[in-house]
C-alpha cells in the first residue's frame, strides 16, 4: 500500500458512502495503525488495546464497506441513490449560492441519486413523470446548515493536554454517529459539523468533517482530516505552568515549521526518489495541509491573535486557514483577514460588552454592545459565518448565532445570515463544490423550515441528507 | 385569589374592546384600586401637582389580546389613566409622539439573579460577603457553623438586604431595561426597575412559598401538611356552625402554617419539579385540595399536561430545556420543544424564563436575561400562539409574582411600564427604543451607551433616501417609520 498517494485528484468530491474512507488512500497502513492507535488510546484515556481497536474499526476494515441501506431494498425511496427522483416544491427556496440572488420564489428542487439535479422556478423546471412530488407549501427550503466548531460528534475526550502541540491526535477516533446531540442538530437543520478537538493546547489535533444524520461512521464522515485544530490565546494559556500569547506564537510557528519539513522530505522522495523518509504519525497531517487538501481551523478570539494567525499560518506558512470561534474584538483585524483570504467563522461569544461599570473580560472596551459579526462586516470582511462551540452552546442553537448577529448590527439585506450558516462555512472548509448550497450536482442536504432560519420562531419540519428524509417533525418534533 | 383578579381583568379588557367608552370607568374596580377617573379624587394632595404624560399615536399591544392602532395612552402620576383616541389632555401634560411605533407592556423576568438590581458586587448569600483572602478563618468556618443564623428566603432578614442593595445606577439595570425588562423577580421579591430612585421598587414579597414533592417521603410530608390544614379548616367551619362554643375551639397546634395559608388563598404554593411523576403528584395534590400550583421547571410537563391543566397550574418553564428521553423507560420522558404549547392547550398558564437568569457580560448573547423576548420565540417554535407567548413574558409572570394588578399589560389603572419599539417585540431584530417605568422614560436607546449605534438597516436606508429626496425637491418627506418594522420574515414573502 506504500506509495499509493496523491494519484487521485485531491479536489475530487469524495463519496465516502461507496468508497474506502479517504484516509486509507493517503496514509500508509503502518502510519494509520500507529497514529490512530496512539490517538485512540490517548483520546479514550485508556491503555487497553481493545478499546483503541474498537475505535479504529471503521478505518482498519479492508472489506467492502456496507453500502447505503436503501440501495439494498427493492425500490429505494425517492431522492436516494437507486430510487426514483424527488421533486420538492416550495414557496421559497434559499439556494444560497455564493454569488447571485441566493433564492428562488415558487421553486422546484429536483433530487436524484442523493444529489441536486435541478433547481429553479416552477415555470422553468420540467418534472419528469416518475418523480415523486412533495409540495411543502409556504414552507421554505434551504441547504443544510454547517457548523465548523463543534465538539458533539462523539465522546468528549478530545481535549488531551499531553503536549502543547498534538497534531497527531484525531477527533475521528471519538465519533459516535447519530448520537443524541447530533439527532438534535439535524432536527435544527444542521446537517454537517466539523468535530474538532478542544482548545486546551495550541495544537489540539485533527478534526473530522461529518454529517449529522447518517447512522454509521462510513456514511457520516465527509472528510478526515477535516482540519487541524489550532488554538490561539483564550484557552491554551492554561496548559502546564501557564503560557502567554508570545509563547503560543512560538509553539505554533515551531510546530508548523517542523510539519513543513516533514512534508518537504516526502515531496522530495516522491519527486526524486532516494531513501524513504520515516513515517511519523505526529506529522502525517501536514502532508494534507501543505498539499492544500485540508484547512487549519484556528480558535481565534481577540485581534492580536487574529493578526498572528494571518501572519504565521497564512503569510509565513501559506496554509489554508480560517478564523474559528471568532469572538470579542477580533473583528478589528477583519479587513486584514479578508484581504489575506482568511474567512471568519464567528461565535459563540458573539458580542463584546463595554466595561464601564460591568465586569471586564478582555480589555476590549468598545463603549457599546458590539456585535462581533457586525464588526467583521464593518471592517469590510465579506466571508463571515457562524459557529456554536457546541456543547458550550447547544448544537441546535447555531441559527441563533445568526439572529444575535443581526440583532447587533450584522446586515441581512442579501441573505448574509443564511449564507453564513451554509455556503460560507462550506467554502471555508474547502467543500464549496459539494455542500452549502442548493445547486446542481451538490449533495441534496435540504431543510424544510417555516421561515427565516435565524428566527427562533421558525420551526424545521423535515430534513433530507443525501436525498434521504432523515428527520420528520410530524413523527416527533425534537426541536 | 389574585389570579382570578387578573383573569377578570383580562375578561374586562376583552369586553372593553367592544365598548371603548367604558374603558376608563370600569377596569380599576376589577383591580381593586381606587378609581382614578377624576381629578377631584386627589383633593388631599392639593399641594402636589398631578403629573400628566401622553404617549401618543402608537400601535398599542395591550398584552390582553387587544391591539389599538394609532391609539394614545394618557398617564397620570405614573399610572395609566386612559387609553384611546381623541383623549382630553390636561394642560401642561408632557407628550411623547410614538406614531409609527408599537407600544408593549414591559417584560417581566422571573428568577433573576441579584446582579440586575444590585450591580456588580452583589452579595447573594451572606457567606459570599466574607472575603476568603482577608478572612480565611472566618471563611472556612462559615461553611461549618450550622447554627449561623443566615437569613433565607423564608425568613425575615432578606427583605432589607435586597432593598438596601438596590442600585438604581447599576448598568445591569440599564441593560435589562434596554432589552425590555421593567420588572423582575429576585429571591421571592418582585422588583420594579427604576433608575430615578428606590421608592416603591419592591412591589411584592413573600407571596409564595416552596413545597417539596420530590421523593416519596417529601411527598408524604407535604400531603400530610395539607391534610392537617384542611381538617383544621373543616373543624373550624363545624365549630362556627355550632355557634362557636367557648371551650371547643379547634387548635392550630400541629397544623402546617404554610399549607393553611395556601388553602386560605393567602399564599401561593410553588413547586420546583421536572420529572413526570413529581408533576403528577403535584397536580393531584392541587386538585385534591383545590389550589392552583405554581410549577417551576416542568420539563416533562408535556407528558402529564392534562393533569396539570386540570389543576390550573401556572407553569414557569424554559422552552429550550434539553434532556434526552430515557430509552429504557416504557413511558415518554425528557424535554420537548412543544412543552409550552401542549401545556397551554391543556389549560395551564405559561410563563417563560431564560436558560440563564443573569446578565452575561462575557459575550455570550442569546441565553441570558437580555434575550427574554427571543426566548418566547422558542415557545412559538414549539407551537404556542404569538399572543400567548407575549403573555408568557408579561402578564403571566406578573400573576406568578402576584403583581398582575399593577403590571403585565396595558390597562387603565395599571402602572405605566411601557416599551416602545419599531417592530414586533418577539422578532430577534427588534430593539427597545424607549422604556417607560411608572410613566417616566427610564431608557432611551439613542441616549444610552449600549445600543444607540444600532439602527434598522431598512430604516437607515429609508432615512437616507428621504433626506436625499428632501434635498432634491425641498418638500417634506413622509415619516420613514410607517411600515418598516425590520421584520425580515415579511420582506421575503413578496412573490
Amino acid at each position: 500500500m506504500i506509495g499509493h498517494r496523491h494519484d487521485d485528484d485531491p479536489h475530487r468530491p469524495t463519496r465516502t458512502t461507496f468508497d474506502e474512507p479517504p484516509i486509507m488512500k493517503r496514509f500508509t497502513f503502518a502510519a494509520a495503525t500507529v497514529s490512530t492507535l496512539f490517538a485512540a488510546s490517548a483520546l479514550a484515556g485508556t491503555n487497553r488495546p481493545g478499546d483503541a481497536m474498537r475505535a479504529l474499526q471503521p478505518t482498519l476494515s479492508s472489506e467492502p464497506l456496507p453500502i447505503q441501506r436503501a440501495a439494498n431494498e427493492a425500490v429505494a425511496p425517492a431522492g436516494m441513490v437507486g430510487g426514483p427522483g424527488l421533486a420538492l416544491m416550495s414557496a421559497k427556496i434559499l439556494t444560497c449560492e455564493l454569488d447571485g440572488p441566493g433564492y428562488v420564489n415558487n421553486g422546484v428542487l429536483l433530487v436524484k441519486d442523493g444529489l441536486v439535479e435541478a433547481v429553479g422556478r416552477r415555470s422553468e423546471i420540467e418534472i419528469p413523470g416518475d418523480y415523486e412530488i412533495v409540495d411543502v407549501g409556504d414552507r421554505w427550503l434551504m441547504p443544510g446548515m454547517i457548523d465548523l466548531h463543534a465538539h458533539v460528534g462523539g465522546t468528549f475526550d478530545i481535549n488531551d493536554m499531553v503536549y502543547q502541540a498534538n497534531p497527531g491526535v484525531r477527533a475521528s477516533t471519538a465519533v459516535i454517529p447519530a448520537n443524541p446531540q447530533l439527532r438534535r442538530s439535524i432536527a435544527a437543520g444542521v446537517t454537517t459539523v466539523l468535530f474538532i478537538p478542544g482548545s486546551g493546547t495550541n495544537v489540539g489535533g485533527q478534526g473530522v468533517l461529518m454529517k449529522t444524520g447518517p447512522k454509521t461512521y462510513e456514511e457520516a464522515v465527509v472528510r478526515n482530516p477535516g482540519s487541524l485544530k489550532i488554538a490561539q490565546w483564550g484557552n491554551p494559556e492554561r496548559w502546564a505552568i501557564g503560557v502567554g500569547k508570545s509563547h503560543h506564537g512560538y509553539i505554533i510557528r515551531g510546530t508548523l515549521a517542523r510539519g513543513r519539513s516533514y512534508w518537504r522530505s516526502w515531496k522530495n522522495f516522491e519527486s526524486s526518489g532516494g531513501p524513504e523518509p520515516y513515517v511519523d504519525p505526529q506529522w502525517e497531517v501536514f502532508r494534507y495541509l501543505f498539499d492544500g487538501d485540508a484547512q487549519v481551523s484556528v480558535h481565534t478570539q481577540v485581534h492580536q491573535v487574529v493578526m498572528s494567525t494571518i501572519d504565521i499560518i497564512k503569510r509565513e506558512m501559506g496554509l489554508d486557514v480560517f478564523i474559528d470561534h471568532g469572538t470579542f474584538d477580533g473583528w478589528k483585524a477583519g479587513g486584514e483577514a479578508y484581504a489575506n483570504g482568511v474567512n471568519a467563522i464567528v461565535g459563540p461569544r458573539n458580542v463584546s460588552m463595554p466595561e464601564r461599570g460591568l465586569i471586564g473580560w478582555t480589555g476590549d472596551n468598545p463603549e457599546r454592545v458590539q456585535g462581533c459579526a457586525a464588526g467583521y462586516w464593518e471592517m469590510g470582511h465579506r466571508m463571515v459565518g457562524f459557529n456554536t462551540d457546541s456543547p458550550v452552546i447547544p448544537q441546535e442553537e447555531l441559527p441563533l448565532q445568526a439572529a444575535i448577529a443581526v440583532r447587533h448590527g450584522f446586515p441581512d439585506d442579501g441573505l448574509q445570515t443564511v449564507r453564513g450558516l451554509t455556503i460560507v462555512p462550506a467554502t471555508t472548509i474547502g467543500m464549496g463544490d459539494r455542500l452549502g448550497s442548493l445547486e446542481v450536482g451538490k449533495d441534496a442536504d435540504v431543510v424544510v423550515i417555516t421561515g427565516h432560519p435565524a428566527d427562533p420562531r421558525s420551526a424545521v419540519d423535515a430534513v433530507y441528507v443525501n436525498g434521504e428524509r432523515m428527520y420528520d417533525a410530524s413523527e416527533r418534533r425534537l426541536w | 385569589m389574585k389570579h382570578l383578579n387578573s383573569l377578570n381583568a383580562a375578561a374586562f379588557a376583552a369586553a372593553l374592546l367592544a365598548a371603548p367608552t367604558l374603558w376608563a370607568a370600569t377596569a380599576p374596580t376589577a383591580l381593586g384600586l381606587a378609581p382614578t377617573t377624576s381629578v377631584a379624587a386627589d383633593d388631599d394632595e392639593d399641594e402636589k401637582e398631578d403629573e400628566w404624560h401622553l404617549v401618543a399615536g402608537g400601535d398599542v399591544y395591550t398584552g390582553t389580546g387587544a391591539v389599538l392602532r394609532g391609539a394614545s395612552i394618557l398617564i397620570k402620576n405614573g399610572l395609566i389613566h386612559e387609553i384611546g383616541y381623541d383623549l382630553f389632555v390636561p394642560e401642561g401634560a408632557g407628550e411623547t409622539d410614538v406614531s409609527g411605533y408599537r407600544v408593549y407592556p414591559g417584560l417581566i423576568a422571573l428568577g433573576a439573579t441579584s446582579r440586575v438590581t444590585t450591580g456588580r458586587f452583589a452579595a447573594e448569600d451572606p457567606t459570599w460577603a466574607i472575603d476568603p483572602l482577608s478572612d480565611p478563618d472566618e471563611w472556612m468556618t462559615s461553611f461549618e457553623d450550622e447554627d449561623l443564623d443566615l437569613p433565607t428566603v423564608d425568613q425575615d432578614g432578606f427583605k432589607s438586604r435586597y432593598i438596601d442593595s438596590y442600585d438604581p445606577f447599576s448598568p445591569y439595570m440599564t441593560l435589562a431595561l434596554a432589552n425590555g425588562i421593567t420588572a423582575c423577580e429576585q429571591s421571592g421579591a418582585a422588583f420594579k426597575l427604576r433608575r430615578d430612585g428606590i421608592e416603591g421598587v419592591v412591589m411584592n414579597e413573600d407571596t409564595s412559598t416552596n413545597f417539596n414533592m420530590r421523593g416519596g417521603s417529601a411527598r408524604q410530608r407535604t400531603r400530610d401538611g395539607f391534610a392537617g390544614a384542611a381538617k383544621y379548616l373543616r373543624d373550624m367551619a363545624t365549630w362556627e356552625r355550632r355557634g362557636k362554643p367557648k371551650d371547643d375551639e379547634p387548635s392550630t397546634r400541629g397544623v402546617d402554617t404554610n399549607s393553611l395559608r395556601v388553602l386560605r388563598n393567602e399564599l401561593d404554593a410553588t413547586f420546583f419539579a421536572d420529572d413526570r411523576l413529581t408533576l403528577l403528584a403535584i397536580a393531584r395534590l392541587a386538585q385534591d385540595y383545590g389550589f392552583r400550583p405554581i410549577v417551576q421547571g416542568c420539563r416533562e410537563g408535556w407528558i402529564v399536561a392534562d393533569e396539570l391543566g386540570r389543576a390550573g397550574a401556572l407553569v414557569v418553564l424554559d422552552p429550550r430545556e434539553r434532556s434526552w428521553n430515557d430509552p429504557e423507560s416504557l413511558y415518554e420522558s425528557g424535554s420537548s420543544i412543544e412543552n409550552a404549547a401542549i401545556l397551554h392547550r391543556s389549560g395551564c398558564q405559561i410563563a417563560v424564563r431564560t436558560p440563564s437568569a443573569s446578565i452575561d457580560t462575557s459575550g455570550i448573547a442569546g441565553r441570558d436575561l437580555l434575550s427574554l423576548s427571543l426566548q418566547a420565540g422558542y415557545a412559538i417554535r414549539g407551537g404556542l400562539d404569538e399572543e400567548v407567548a407575549l403573555a408568557a413574558i408579561t402578564l403571566v409572570p406578573a400573576r406568578v409574582l402576584g403583581i398582575d394588578h399593577r403590571v403585565g399589560s396595558i390597562e387603565v389603572g395599571k402602572d405605566a411600564d411601557l416599551l416602545v419599539t419599531r417592530g414586533d417585540i418577539l422578532h430577534y431584530e427588534t430593539l427597545v427604543d424607549l422604556a417607560f417605568v411608572m410613566g417616566k422614560i427610564a431608557y432611551d436607546k439613542n441616549k444610552e451607551l449600549y445600543y444607540a449605534h444600532l439602527q434598522p438597516h431598512q430604516i437607515a436606508a429609508d432615512l437616507e433616501a428621504d433626506a436625499a429626496a428632501e434635498s432634491e425637491d425641498g418638500s417634506e418627506a413622509d415619516d420613514a417609520d410607517g411600515d418598516t418594522d425590520g421584520d425580515a420574515d415579511e420582506s421575503g414573502d413578496d412573490d
